[in-house]
Parts: structure tokens; sequence; C-alpha cells
């Protein structure tokens, strides 16, 4: 289950669709809205995305978790539009039948949705705004 | 020339302040020959370049790929997702 919404996102509809009757162990990554960033204090952040390459991408690391770890459900939620302190921005999830799988494939999970899937933030202080410019990981897809 | 669809996102949007346009695309018609009829008209984005990445159709490419009419194309600037 992959999806970029712009709709607040619903964690425990997330984990009742992945936990299955063959999982013993799911683990559940849930990146919320802080209120600092780098010295400064945050209002408020604004995501957006390049929304089909975005899912298109969640769907590639779906299949690249599958190869590497024997896994029963993967969810990647990512949330865009202006969200607030608190908010959940991103949610990755996976079952398998013991938490070692889930804990690692997990950790995959959300470190390549941060580093490889088209979507930016914005911050907005009391004081202006400011893109947050990320890092491409370099190991997959443009060489 | 050949023409490409070019899809602009986050930061490179405060550049070009479109977030989509027809580009012509002179020969080799690879992705650097694109990004240098667009760097032509958007001085600035020279000193973005070394952080760009090229999707072509959905997928990252290298920038010498070869690119055909009606291509989507997107200088994809680092991602801050998460």
């Amino acid at each position: 289950m992959v999806s970029v919404l712009s709709t607040p996102i619903d964690v425990s509809k997330i984990i009742a669709g992945i936990i299955t009757p063959q999982s013993g162990g799911t683990d559940l990554f849930i990146g919320t809205v802080r209120n600092h960033s780098r010295g400064r204090r945050v209002r408020q952040l604004e995501y957006s995305a390049y929304v089909s390459m975005a899912e298109k991408m969640m769907a590639e690391i779906e299949l690249e978790i599958r190869h590497q770890w024997v896994v029963h459900e993967v969810a990647l939620v990512h949330r865009i539009g202006m969200l607030a302190i608190g908010d959940v921005a991103v949610v990755t999830a996976v079952s398998a039948a013991h938490r070692d799988q889930a804990f690692q494939a997990n950790r995959y999970a959300i470190d390549r949705v941060k580093s490889v899937v088209p979507i930016w933030k914005q911050e907005h202080y009391e004081e202006g705004l400011a893109w947050v410019v990320g890092q491409h990981d370099l190991d997959m897809g443009g060489k | 020339m050949i023409s490409v669809r070019l899809k602009v996102f986050g930061p490179l949007r405060d550049v070009l302040h479109e977030s989509e346009l027809l580009l012509a695309v002179p020969p080799p018609y690879t992705g650097e020959s694109a990004f240098r009829v667009l760097a032509s008209r958007y001085p600035e984005l020279d000193q973005w370049k070394p952080s760009l990445r090229l999707a072509v159709n959905l997928t990252y490419v290298s920038l010498d790929h070869s690119l055909q009419a009606g291509d989507e194309i997107s200088f994809i600037p680092p991602v801050s997702g998460g």
C-alpha cells in the first residue's frame, strides 16, 4: 500500500491494513512536524510532491524491500499540503513473521522514502519561509 | 528540435516561476541539451546543476539520456520528504 495524500493520515487504519494472520511483528514509523529546525522556530510545514513519480518510486521501494526481506505487508504513506506542528507527515510500516525482518525492512523503508521520493518541504517561520534542501541518494537511478 | 513537457517542482519553482512548460530541445536531444536550453533562459539554474537529478517519464536517468518528442521530464532538486 503506497500513497501520497492531501488529507490527514489515519495511522490506525494503516496498521489494521497491514497486520495479517501470519504476522508476528509489525514495525511502524511515524514522522511528525516538529516546532524547530536548525535553530529556528517553525510554525508550519508545507509539503509538495511530484505525485505521479512519488507514488511510482514508493512502489519501487516496496519491491526493493520484498527482494531483501521476507515481509507480509508494506505501507508507505506521505501527506502533502500545509501541515501544523504535531501533524503526521509520513508513515511507513512493515509486517513480518518475526520482528527482525520488520525492524530492518522498515528502517530501510523510511530512509529510502526520505532520499529518493520526489517530495519537498518548505518551512514557515514567524518571519518568512525557506525550502529544506535535502540530499539525493546517489546509489540509485541517475548516475 | 523536439518538444518535451517539463515539470517543475520544489525550490526550482521559485527560479522558473512556472509549474509546467513546453521545452524545445535541440540536438543531440539529451537531458543535457534540455538543461542547457533552460539555463540559457534562467541563468540562476547553473548554480543548481550539481544537485539536480533528471527524471524522464517518472524514472531517474542520467543526464546523457536520449529524449524523445513528448517525453515528460523534470530536473529534480534535492528531495526533503519525511
